[in-house]
């Protein structure tokens, strides 16, 4: 009876917890698209969940956070963490910046809580939990390959204390990671209405992975509850970019809408959304492009940010009464004109230099296109199997007539099989230049079983990471770091507007063994060796010895037999004590050969013998 | 006249050794000798070198990482000399390539004149047709002219003096180390070996045939016996040479080999332990161990060189490797040690010179200058065997020049020729199929895997052959070059 009284207390009380944390939690989905100067249609999906009491207490009740992924945090430690996973790489010089950025592959990063101590062992814990939570290969992470980055990758959460223990952080890349299907299903997972309802019903896997470029992301850190920022909320932003070409989408035709670029319309908003919101970027209406909107937006708003003036053509779906499918579309008017595309302010190429598999090189080359000098900051992860020279590192500008020397510099060189070679550092780039950063590597030769499957696919090297703070927010998207929603982007004017930029990932063909031939090579290298050894192992037993040719080539048997005579022979002549053997050929030596001498002696003696 | 003659000789090498250096230094195929795998290795590259120098200027540990296996105390040279004469740097180790040239040429005099002597105590047990394979005032005065253009004109020295490795510096020292054991040299000996043993850890095996050299030069000085008639008809008692006798002495003296060896070997250890405090001093703390002596052992990179562990070590079966990481590494530097050792012990200088040739054989990292090294030390017997102008034509590039039968060689170098060919051919086919690998990939490793077998094949038959070469020699010398045995023609074997 007391138990049960126990029971039903505990239950009520857990029940109350929950009903309480359930006002303050709040889901958002916003999706937002965007036709990009080079004719492509660029969709962002975010759907931001807060959870008021998110990172208190381990067995919270969760209500709109997913329950896995608020254990893993919680088990592990986790502060902060940004986990993507992207297939094709986004195009800054011609789609301007995207709202989160992401390089190809899966990328994790993550600060672990203040006071924690086996940090390794609970990031190896966190990827492979993560891992199984989104069906991808983090598991390949391990600690030895993970670095901690001195500049890049700061916390961007709310913490109470500004100080940033670098060896909290872990960052790690899976260049050659594939993303698809199996990572969208248990992503959508993750949201509260699932994929049966809101904006993520449009996320139709077989229409995402059409696209030139689509990345899942999940990124989790403590926000400010409110403006005074006393206390945190945690925030899980789940984004999905996605660009489309709308040629290869079909029908040649520049229109797009909801059913060409996901298959299907929308049905009605998440019921637990708090927002749910449509933005398409207008900017560019009737200046670039020319199209008409329909259905007609809920209403248009005026975004200056940084001096640039963007509008957005917004569709409240809480409020729109959707009778049967809702979908917007575009349909262009007039011809096709070709636009002239203006790069954005900052972005790099990344490519390897030199042929044949022996010396190699990577150059980086970040573009500067502001009037006024811009400082960034750039990270480098080079894995072990480049072996990197530092002292090769030039970073210069204009061509190479402008030697740039970085104002901050931290080089940890790799270790074979055990650690990358991992180079940040931050330097001015002078106004309206390219700066070129060359580094010399040779290519590593690897033990046989070291290689993948088709080891002549080749290699691939992570992104290099640039950071930096624009001046301004031309063709700049990001929602800045004070706001959880896109919608707090609007107006957003600040000093400057951080930017990640990931280079390409680098294909590196590393010299193959016969991979065929492990016997061949251990038996053929173990008989040059049998080859020493013989005739050393000969001239240290033995001693040279005149012999007669015609008894040497007798065979084994031959041998024996005569050993054994000699042997009879010599005892039977113990027992009779004979005289000496006949005259000697040979003059018998005095000091070292004495020996040698005595035994081609007795071996007369033994012929002799056997003669009579 | 003849002195003359020889020291003007000597100045032309060196003179045009000289020139030969400055003029492929300044030439176009510099950038491709310092690239190749043959010359640069990852123990001795330059590149390498420069790499450590500069992690630590920046502050970086240079063995936090696995870019840079030279010891601190060369680190702190190197450093030195790139921070001060970075100019001057060819000139330095063309310098350093003619001072080991010149060492040579004095161990080569010093040995001729011990073995000269030793003929001369030794003639009384000469058979009495073995007069035209004696060791002639010719010999002695040309076969260190040899040595030295054995070694300055060898295009494997030579590719890599111009690639700057650290084996220039590892040459220096073992050169000094064989001058200073000709000499007999207790001190200096033991300081040049641990230099080298420091730097590639190999040379350590040469502290044997050091002990052994430094051994028979302190022997005790026999009583000179009362001026009797037989004081008279035994020449030259006194002499210190006559000390190279061992078993007549070595009963006497047991106590003294003892102590003798033990002296030296104990003061090796002591000079290498202290050589060792002082890089932790210089570097830090002890993880250069690792970063020198644990990648020379463990074989980590598994880069391609002239030697075998690279392929063998790349195909190997996984719960395989540490056996034959044991067994490759034993087989440099112990397994032939003592039965060497106690083979050869009347002549230290050739066990020193073989013991050098199989490390740099078996060793886990060989660069073409550890073998240009041992093959210059080589002239030093050319009296053993027929083929004088083999050396000289092979590295002097006079290819024309192969054989010259000389009527007073009895010991054969049997396999001259297929080493010779061997040579040839695979410094020539072995940068041609790695371009053909690497370059064109139309061929693939087991290509390149098979020219360096070869190589390490022909370098195997002429050690094995130059050992046996003086065994023969020794044996004939002492039972004359008669082949009659029993009436009939015998032959000289092992058995």
């Amino acid at each position: 009876m007391i138990v049960w009284a126990v029971f039903t207390l505990i239950l009520s009380s857990v029940s109350a917890l929950g009903q309480s944390g359930l006002y303050g939690d709040e889901f958002h989905e916003e999706l937002v698209l965007k036709q990009l100067p080079s004719g492509h249609v660029y969709s962002y999906f975010q759907f931001t969940t807060l959870w008021e009491n998110g990172g208190d207490q381990p067995n919270h009740h969760c209500h709109l956070f997913p329950q896995s992924l608020s254990e893993v945090l919680h088990l592990y430690n986790v502060d902060e963490m940004h986990l993507s996973l992207t297939g094709g790489l986004w195009r800054h010089e011609n789609w301007g910046y995207p709202v989160v950025s992401a390089p190809p592959g899966a990328e994790l990063w993550a600060w672990f809580k203040e006071g924690t101590h086996d940090v390794d062992k609970k990031w190896t814990l966190l990827s492979n939990a993560l891992s199984g939570l989104f069906c991808a290969s983090l598991n390949f992470i391990n600690p030895q390959q993970s670095p901690s980055p001195k500049y890049s990758f700061a916390p961007l959460g709310a913490y109470g204390s500004a100080s940033q223990n670098r060896s909290l952080l872990r960052y790690s890349t899976l260049p050659r990671e594939i993303v698809c299907t199996e990572n969208l299903t248990p992503f959508k997972k993750l949201l509260p209405c699932d994929s049966k309802k809101g904006l993520s019903s449009l996320l139709n896997a077989g229409n995402i992975h059409n696209a030139n470029y689509h990345s899942l992301g999940i990124h989790v850190r403590p926000q400010c509850k409110d403006e005074n920022c006393h206390e945190t909320v945690l925030e899980l932003k789940q984004t999905v970019s996605l660009v489309y070409d709308l040629i290869i989408l079909g029908q040649e035709s520049r229109d797009w809408s909801f059913r060409k670029l996901f298959g299907v319309g929308l049905a009605g908003p998440c019921p637990l959304a708090k927002s749910s919101k449509i933005y398409v970027d207008c900017s560019t209406n009737a200046t670039t492009f020319d199209y008409n909107l329909s259905p007609d937006p809920t209403e248009f708003i005026n975004s200056n940010r940084g001096g640039y003036n963007t509008v957005f053509a917004v569709y409240d779906i809480k409020k729109t009464h959707i009778i049967n499918m809702f979908s917007v579309s575009a349909t262009h008017k007039g011809p096709r004109v070709q636009s002239i595309i203006s790069p954005p302010v900052i972005h790099a190429t990344r490519y390897i230099v030199g042929y044949g598999q022996e010396h190699g090189g990577i150059v980086t080359k970040i573009h500067n296109n502001h009037w006024k000098e811009i400082d960034i900051t750039l990270f480098e992860n080079i894995p072990w199997f480049l072996p990197t020279y530092y002292h090769t590192l030039k970073i210069t500008a204009n061509g190479g007539k402008q030697v740039l020397k970085p104002y901050a510099k931290h080089y940890l060189p790799g270790r074979d099989r055990s650690r990358p070679y991992t180079l940040e550092f931050l330097v001015t780039l002078p106004p309206r230049s390219v700066t070129e950063i060359y580094l010399e590597f040779d290519y590593s030769f690897l033990k046989w079983q070291e290689y993948p499957p088709d080891a002549n696919h080749g290699f691939y090297v992570g992104a290099a990471a640039i950071t930096t703070l624009l001046p301004h927010t031309k063709n700049y998207t990001g929602v800045p770091i004070d706001g959880s929603t896109f919608s707090s982007s609007i107006n957003a004017s600040r000093d400057t507007y951080p930017v990640t930029l990931h280079t390409e990932i680098l294909l590196v063909t590393l010299p193959t063994p016969d991979f065929s031939m492990p016997y061949n090579v251990i038996c053929l290298a173990c008989t040059v060796v049998a080859l020493a050894f013989g005739p050393l192992h000969n001239h240290t037993t033995k001693r040279l010895q005149m012999l007669d040719p015609s008894e040497e080539t007798k065979g084994v048997i031959a041998n024996l037999r005569q050993r054994l005579n000699s042997f009879l022979t010599q005892s039977t002549k113990a027992k009779e004590q004979s005289s000496p053997a006949p005259s000697e050929v040979i003059k018998s030596p005095q000091k070292e050969e004495a020996a040698c001498g005595s035994k081609v002696t007795s071996r007369k003696k033994d012929r002799a013998a056997k003669s009579s | 006249m003849g002195l003359s003659n020889l020291s003007r000789s000597l100045i032309l090498e060196y003179v045009f050794a000289f020139v030969l250096r400055v003029w492929l230094y300044n030439s176009e195929f510099k950038t491709t000798i310092i690239g190749r795998v043959e010359v640069s290795t990852p123990v001795n590259s330059w590149k390498r070198v420069t790499e450590g120098v500069v992690l630590q200027k920046d502050g970086v540990n240079p063995y936090s990482g696995d870019m840079f296996h030279e010891s601190p105390v060369g680190l702190a040279i190197y450093s030195q000399l790139i921070e001060y004469a970075s100019p001057y740097l060819p000139g330095i180790f063309i310098l350093l390539d003619l001072i080991t040239g010149h060492l040579l040429y004095l161990t080569a005099v010093e040995y001729m004149k011990h073995l000269m002597r030793r003929q001369e105590e030794d003639k009384a047990e000469f058979s009495e047709d073995v007069k035209d394979l004696l060791l002639s005032q010719k010999d002695v005065e040309r076969q260190p002219l040899y040595v030295v253009a054995a070694y300055l004109f060898n295009p494997y020295i030579l590719f890599n003096t111009v690639a700057q490795t650290t084996t220039v510096f590892s040459n220096i020292c073992l050169a000094a180390s064989f001058l200073f054991m000709a000499k007999g040299n207790r001190w200096g000996s033991c300081v040049t070996i641990s230099f080298a043993t420091l730097q590639s850890l190999y040379p350590i095996v040469l502290i044997v045939p050091a002990a052994i050299c430094v051994g028979y030069h302190t022997l005790p000085i026999k009583k000179p016996q009362k001026l009797t008639k037989a004081r008279a008809i035994a020449p030259v008692k006194l002499d210190i040479y006559q000390k190279m006798l061992p078993k007549s002495l070595r009963s006497v003296n047991s106590t003294h080999w003892i102590t003798s060896m033990a002296t030296t070997i104990g003061l090796f250890f002591v000079m290498l332990t202290s050589l060792l405090f002082l890089s932790c001093h210089l570097s830090g703390g002890w993880e250069f161990l690792h970063s020198v002596y644990g990648f020379m052992l463990l074989v980590p990179d598994l880069r391609p060189n002239i030697g075998l562990f690279w392929y063998f070590f790349t195909e190997m079966f996984e719960h395989f490797r540490l056996l034959y990481l044991w067994a490759f590494q034993m087989n440099a530097l112990v397994l032939y040690l003592l039965p060497l050792s106690l083979r050869t012990r009347r002549d230290p200088i050739l066990l020193a010179a073989s013991l050098t040739g199989i490390t740099a054989m078996f060793k886990s990292y060989p660069s073409l200058g550890d073998v240009g090294f041992y093959l210059s030390l080589l002239p030093m017997w050319a009296h053993i065997f027929p083929c004088k102008k083999f050396f000289l034509s092979f590295f002097s590039l006079n290819l024309l020049v192969l054989f010259n039968k000389e009527k007073n060689s009895v010991a054969d170098l049997q396999q001259g020729f297929i080493v010779l060919a061997a040579f040839i051919i695979t410094s020539v086919l072995g940068p041609t199929v790695w371009h053909l690998w690497i370059y064109a990939r139309s061929a693939n490793a087991n290509f390149y895997f098979g020219v360096g077998l070869a190589f390490a094949i022909a370098q195997i038959f002429l050690i094995t052959d130059i050992l046996l070469s003086y065994t023969k020699r020794e044996f004939i010398l002492r039972h004359g070059t008669s082949t009659l045995l029993h009436g009939k023609h015998g032959k000289l074997v092992l058995a």
